[in-house]
């Protein structure tokens, strides 16, 4: 009777797998033929995409970019969102299905919508730089389009909903009764957080830390409105080198690196937390 | 756990004498001040391009020598003209988002929920880890590398056999599918893991037959899983940018897409009215989701 479940896995799997093997392998099979631009591929295979782009400052300083731009809306999100899902885990109040509501619904929204408001709020005579103004703080208006700084808040905004809800999970897996020994003690609700609750979630926080890096670093939406083509990340170069640029090989090595890359990083993480669950210190 | 729940000023007064209470209470009151503080303006920050793109769409212009294309905000008049003017293509590409997406949703969901009851119940010749691996294995490809994937492999199909499917729904339909199919098999596989086969037993020990089992006792117990699986298929394809801009054309063009190729030229407050639309229909879904399917099964799911 069991093997009656394992045959309706037959169908799924085949499409999966067809969707994933049909879809990966052209494009890695492209990468190692050369470019020869146009949309043409010589023949013979050879490693001369990846040897261009490994020695052309241009791609490298790209991977650079996306990486300090990735770290930094990672580190961001974990430190402003960690506090919000610590409460919103601990301390149930009649605005906890609302704050929550909110933090879906920012998920729910293509990130286009969230730039709109974005770029109204920081044009050159919208609040923000009227604020500036009103301040004394004078001198040029802050420009949010094209510059790294840019692109970091609009990749803070499309991430940080999903880096509160990881980090809400990672909160729910500690025992509210270790808050209440630590309280029963005398600790207050600061000490609580930075020796009991602090301490407990720092496995899931690392993994959350590196959820978020690496979403970033496939992120394209953000970098390319805010980038204003001057702030070329690893994704949005792909996009230009595949449909602009017409290099359907290169565009292929450069996505196959960014694909081990991030691959890599979800083998990383996965080694951490079998790690830390082998030590029972956390239970995700 | 509130504030007042718990006696964490009578631990200290015990020891530090009457005089001590009030300084604790003062200090746990100050606290949450500090906690509604940092909730109020980390919130405002989080939901303010939300509030102007709404709020924008609705602000006629100062005067009628105003150039038209002009965003205020805060709106000084209040106006529906832009609704009535937003593009036909707008609107169409609404529509086709929301068919898509609904069509991804239920494909992924035939897809998904036998692949997660294999996955979990059956008894495999191969390893599980391997085909969970496969089933999972869009999760973790970025969605620039699956939209540039997939035009690549539509055009070495193109090229072999003929047809194009770069440029069609069907070509968007296959690309999303690929990417929404693992969030329906991750959240079923996550309630089936949790299941009680005591409950299944008991029907069966009853007398019920195994399709008056299944369909009476599993499938009620699944249910919220397998609905926010297509939520979240459903979200995956409504809101996709990176993928779609490879695979989308004039003939067949997404809500997010043909709002991105407007904001590259030039957005009108016809763009954030259509905006307020796609966000006014994310909250009812929200909402929906909040009511018939509670947060936390929500916000578990997205854990995994």
């Amino acid at each position: 009777m069991k093997s009656r479940w394992g045959s309706l896995l037959i169908g799924p799997f085949l499409i999966s797998a067809a969707l994933l093997f049909g879809s990966q392998f052209v494009f890695l099979e492209q990468s190692f033929h050369r470019d020869l631009r146009f949309g043409q591929q010589d023949a013979q295979w050879s490693l001369a995409n990846f040897g261009q782009v490994v020695s052309d400052p241009y791609y490298l300083h790209a991977l650079w970019l996306t990486t300090y731009i990735s770290l930094a809306v990672a580190l961001v999100c974990i430190i402003v969102g960690f506090p919000i899902a610590k409460v919103l885990a601990r301390q149930r109040s009649r605005w906890t299905t609302a704050l929550l509501s909110a933090i879906v619904l920012t998920s729910f929204i293509t990130t286009v919508i969230q730039i709109f408001g974005l770029i109204i709020i920081f044009r050159a005579d919208g609040p923000v730089n009227e604020l500036l103004r009103f301040l004394g703080v004078t001198g040029r208006s802050f420009e949010l389009i094209g510059t790294p700084l840019g692109v970091i808040l609009g990749l803070v905004y499309a991430s940080f909903g999903f880096a509160v809800m990881l980090m809400y999970g990672i909160v729910l897996t500690i025992p509210v009764s270790l808050d209440e020994a630590a309280a029963v003690h005398g600790a207050s609700r600061l000490r609580i957080l930075l020796r009991v609750v602090l301490p407990l979630s720092a496995p899931g926080l690392i993994i959350a830390f590196l959820t978020i890096f690496n979403s970033c670093m496939g992120s394209f939406t953000s970098a390319a409105l805010l980038g204003g083509g001057r702030v070329l990340t690893l994704p949005v170069l792909i996009e230009r080198t595949m449909l602009l640029d017409v290099k359907y090989g290169i565009a292929g090595t450069l996505a196959g690196l960014l694909l081990v890359f991030v691959v890599v990083l979800n083998l990383v993480s996965v080694a951490i937390l079998r790690r830390f669950r082998a030590t029972r210190m956390v239970s995700v | 756990m509130s504030a007042g729940a718990f006696p964490a000023g009578s631990a200290i007064a015990s020891r530090g004498g009457s005089a001590a209470q009030p300084t604790a209470r003062r200090r746990i009151r100050a606290g949450k001040l500090v906690t509604i503080l940092y909730f109020v303006v980390v919130f405002s920050i989080l939901l303010a391009p939300l509030v102007v793109v709404v709020g924008g769409s609705f602000s006629a212009p100062p005067n009628e020598n105003v150039v038209m294309s002009y965003v205020q905000f805060p709106p000084e008049r209040l106006t529906l003209e832009w609704y009535e003017r937003i593009p036909s293509t707008q609107l169409r590409a609404l529509g086709v988002s929301f068919l898509l997406a609904l069509a991804v949703a239920v494909a992924a969901g035939l897809i998904g929920v036998p692949a997660a009851f294999g996955l979990v119940r059956g008894r495999l010749i191969v390893p599980r880890t391997a085909v969970s691996a496969i089933m999972r294995a869009p999760l973790q490809i970025p969605h620039v590398v699956t939209g540039m994937a997939f035009l690549q492999l539509y055009y070495v199909i193109g090229d072999r056999w003929g047809g194009y499917l770069q440029g069609t729904a069907a070509g968007l339909f296959l690309a999303h599918l690929f990417m929404a199919t693992p969030f329906v098999v991750g959240s079923v596989g996550a309630v089936l893991q949790r299941f009680n086969p005591r409950l299944e037993e008991a029907a069966t020990i009853l007398g019920a037959s195994q399709w008056r089992t299944f369909r009476r006792v599993t499938l009620p117990v699944i249910m919220p899983g397998v609905f926010t699986g297509l939520l979240y298929a459903f979200i995956v394809s409504f809101v996709d940018v990176p993928a779609a801009i490879f695979l989308a054309s004039p003939q067949a063009m997404t809500f997010p897409v043909e709002l991105f190729h407007a904001m590259e030229q030039d957005f009108t407050p016809s763009s954030l009215a259509s905006a307020s639309l796609a966000a006014a229909f994310a909250i009812v879904l929200v909402y929906a989701a909040q009511r018939f399917l509670g947060l936390d099964a929500l916000l578990r799911s997205r854990t995994k």
